[in-house]
């Protein structure tokens, strides 16, 4: 092999391995970094680790909505089965009993640990998922 | 009817765009058609603006007949957001858009006076681009349509969170931003049309990048700033799609004004400079179909159709198969330049430019992975900051040490490692100082933060010598390369300072009551119901006392507008040049308490100065009369 073609095969495999393990340690973090989006129901039939951060989505369950101190907590449904959430500090303006919530946190002995609760910025939201159960 | 004259000189612009992108493509080129083009183009143009400024008339005129305007405009409004209610909504949006992208099409047709070739081919691919977003518009979200035969009286509301200054003006920076690489776009399409390797296409577009990069900065920055002080959720980035799809196109613009600069120097890098500017523009044409046809979800969505999201998706993949097919049958006009030469400043380039593509790449993966992954497998995930930090942290770290050195790199010349150079030694040491007395008087270990206060660092450090020496040994510097740089140092400081030291709380508290927090003393001192022309508040007073002494009222607001029922939060901001306390106010517990959140964010407008420092410095470059 003469010695141009042979430096530029170690300069194109080295593209490769450098190039291949960038992507690969790309979608290392990716995979580990994933929040997955759940209703109530789905979310019971899962096993999910007490350490990996999740997204439940569902209505806020009439009257129930507890507040002590600056803590909250509330019972996400979505008409089949609820699950009773905690959360530290102020709920979103459209926070509401009966309407759409996304609750970002850990599920652990089950109940949700939030760390942050949205309620969409529009009054007609519905989390996904929820819209077609509740026309039927 | 004036909305009919309207509409119709909006359709007359689009028959001779069509008209300029014909004649620009089919004929052969001659003096006498690119003159034809230069003419038919402008009254293309002024046909459009026409249209537009009569749109804006109708809207500042309340003429509700114009359903757009009903339905998204108020006769209570004031005249600055009567207009700025245009763009409140898709339509709208869109209308502007295409008359911004005009608008970049007209200044260049009037200023660039040779390169009769190249000007003619690019007027024309602009004017085809400007026909498939003017049917667009007529044909899918036609801003023109009328109600008949009543119209309303009032109007409708726009947003309460929209009613803002910082709003009015964030979307067409934004636009003027997005629309402006359509610029470097055409002139590279017409370059690989043209097919002649002596034209330098890239000096001539050189200013007009810098241009479009600069409304896409100072865009990203307002949007920003007004989601901090209007959402009330603090925090100045979210990592929200429709932050994201900004995001691509200004990391791939500043790639692009990179490799640009070394095409320009040393006629390297060539192919892949038109492929990055073939990638800036698409990436902003993504980012707007990203938000109009409300495929992903987010705070940012406008009215979801199906229809629209479909024409945008065909006429960006048109645009994008056709300019790269070009592309890919044209590559062979660049003649293989001389090699780089290691650790020379084309190199650093080089490697930048890697780094930004990663970046890019992250973070369209972060964008588009939850829809892939819920087609594949019918599961819904979202892809949050976490995700973001991981990458963003090592690799704006590494760049910023590769970026250290290029510093005394030279143009085609390998640089010498001489480590122990008063310049480079001095920052390295200043920098491993600074960082170790932060770690110990804010008492902290976090590696990840340590490590970004000292690559911001070592970049400020190394350009204030630089300054220094400029200013008393005459020795040369590159004012915007410097100012820029310099800027980027500051951001990742201010950033690093922000996460390192930023708290927040919920208090629950009750009128003329103490809390404490932090070194904060909070008084609970009055709370009044108001009534306003459109809304009810709640406004509560707080009286703060520092350890020093220092005494401030905030008053955060809860308001109800009448005409949505819409809740928004008003935060109440006291700044100081160093921390801003941030005070919003939640509901009233059974037992009469209030909550309220309190924040304490650092340097968070240094963020937005080192933002706008970067903008400057593309100012700068605007205005000097030499190429970088």
């Amino acid at each position: 092999m003469n010695p141009i073609r042979k430096k530029r095969i170690y300069s194109i495999l080295f593209v490769l391995l450098f190039s291949v393990s960038g992507i690969s340690l790309i979608l290392y973090s990716l995979n580990s970094n994933l929040d997955y989006f759940f209703t109530p129901t789905e979310l019971k039939k899962q096993n999910i680790p007490s350490d990996k951060r999740i997204k439940l989505g569902g209505m806020v369950l009439k009257g129930s909505v507890e507040r002590e101190a600056s803590e909250i907590s509330f019972v996400v449904t979505d008409y089949e089965n609820s699950l009773r959430v905690i959360y530290d500090g102020i709920v979103p303006d459209l926070f509401k009993e009966e309407s759409g919530v996304v609750v970002l946190g850990f599920y652990r002995d089950d109940m949700i640990y939030a760390e942050e609760v949205l309620a969409k910025h529009d009054e007609n939201y519905m989390p996904p998922n929820l819209d077609i159960k509740n026309d039927s | 009817m004036i909305v009919e004259v309207s509409h119709f000189l909006s359709l007359l612009a689009t028959g001779l765009f069509f008209l300029v992108g014909s004649f620009a493509l089919l004929t052969k080129p001659s003096a006498y058609i690119s003159n034809l083009i230069t003419r038919t183009y402008s009254h293309g143009f002024l046909f459009l603006i026409a249209s537009f400024s009569i749109y804006v008339w109708l809207a500042i005129t309340d003429n509700f007949s114009v359903q757009y305007i009903a339905s998204h405009s108020n006769s209570q409004l004031p005249t600055f957001y009567k207009i700025s209610s245009i763009w409140s909504a898709h339509e709208g949006s869109m209308f502007l858009w295409i008359v911004f992208l005009s608008l970049w099409g007209f200044i260049f047709n009037i200023t660039i006076k040779n390169e009769q070739i190249l000007k003619s081919n690019t007027i024309g691919i602009i004017s085809l681009i400007l026909v498939g977003f003017l049917l667009f518009l007529l044909i899918t979200s036609n801003p023109f349509q009328t109600i008949l035969p009543i119209a309303p009286l009032n109007g409708a509301d726009i947003n309460p969170v929209l009613q803002d200054p910082a709003l009015a003006i964030h979307p067409p920076t934004l636009y003027l931003g997005y629309v402006g690489f359509v610029i470097p776009f055409a002139c590279a399409l017409s370059f690989l049309i043209n097919g002649d390797p002596g034209i330098k296409w890239e000096s001539l577009i050189q200013k007009w990048s810098v241009a479009a990069w600069i409304f896409l900065t100072i865009g990203i920055t307002l949007g920003s700033w007004w989601a901090y002080y209007e959402l009330g959720w603090g925090g100045y980035w979210f990592w929200d799609p429709v932050e994201n799809v900004a995001l691509m196109p200004w990391l791939a613009a500043t790639a692009f004004i990179h490799s640009l600069s070394v095409s320009i120097k040393s006629s390297n890098l060539r192919i892949w400079t038109i492929l990055l500017s073939i990638s800036v523009f698409s990436l902003s044409l993504f980012g707007a179909f990203i938000v109009r046809s409300g495929i992903i979800d987010s705070v940012h969505s406008f009215a979801n159709d199906p229809e629209r999201g479909l024409y945008l998706l065909a006429f960006i993949g048109i645009i994008i198969v056709s300019s790269m097919s070009l592309f890919v049958a044209k590559l062979s006009i660049i003649k293989p330049s001389k090699t780089i030469k290691r650790f020379s400043k084309e190199s650093f380039i080089s490697i930048n430019n890697i780094f930004f593509g990663a970046l890019i790449f992250s973070v369209m993966l972060g964008v588009t992975y939850p829809l892939i992954y819920e087609f594949l497998f019918d599961q819904k995930i979202s892809v949050g900051a976490p995700f973001y930090n991981a990458i963003f942290i090592p690799m704006v770290i590494l760049a910023c040490i590769f970026m250290f050195f290029s510093i005394d790199s030279k143009w085609s010349r390998s640089l010498n490692f001489h480590f122990f150079i008063a310049p480079i030694s001095l920052s390295v040491i200043s920098s491993i100082i600074t960082t170790l007395l932060i770690s110990y008087i804010f008492d902290t270990s976090n590696l990840a933060i340590l490590i970004s206060l000292f690559a911001g660092f070592i970049v400020v450090y190394r350009y204030v010598i630089e300054i220094m020496n400029s200013f008393f040994m005459k020795k040369y510097l590159n004012p915007f390369s410097a100012i820029a740089h310099f800027a980027l140092g500051l951001l990742i400081i201010s950033i690093s300072f922000n996460s390192l030291l930023s708290s927040e709380r919920a208090l629950n508290i009750k009128i003329n009551e103490f809390e404490e927090y932090k070194d904060l003393k909070i008084f609970f001192k009055d709370i009044k119901v108001l009534k306003n022309s459109n809304h009810d508040s709640i406004e509560a007073t707080f009286v703060l006392e520092n350890q020093k002494g220092r005494t401030f009222d905030l008053s955060p607001e809860k308001r109800r507008y009448f005409t949505r029922g819409q809740i928004t939060t008003e935060t109440a901001i006291f700044i100081m040049p160093l921390k801003d306390i941030y005070m919003t106010i939640g509901d009233q517990l059974d037992d009469g308490s209030w909550i309220v959140n309190i924040q304490i964010n650092y340097l968070i407008r240094w963020i937005w100065f080192s933002a706008g420092l970067m903008a400057f410095a593309g100012m700068v470059l605007m205005f000097s009369k030499r190429n970088i």
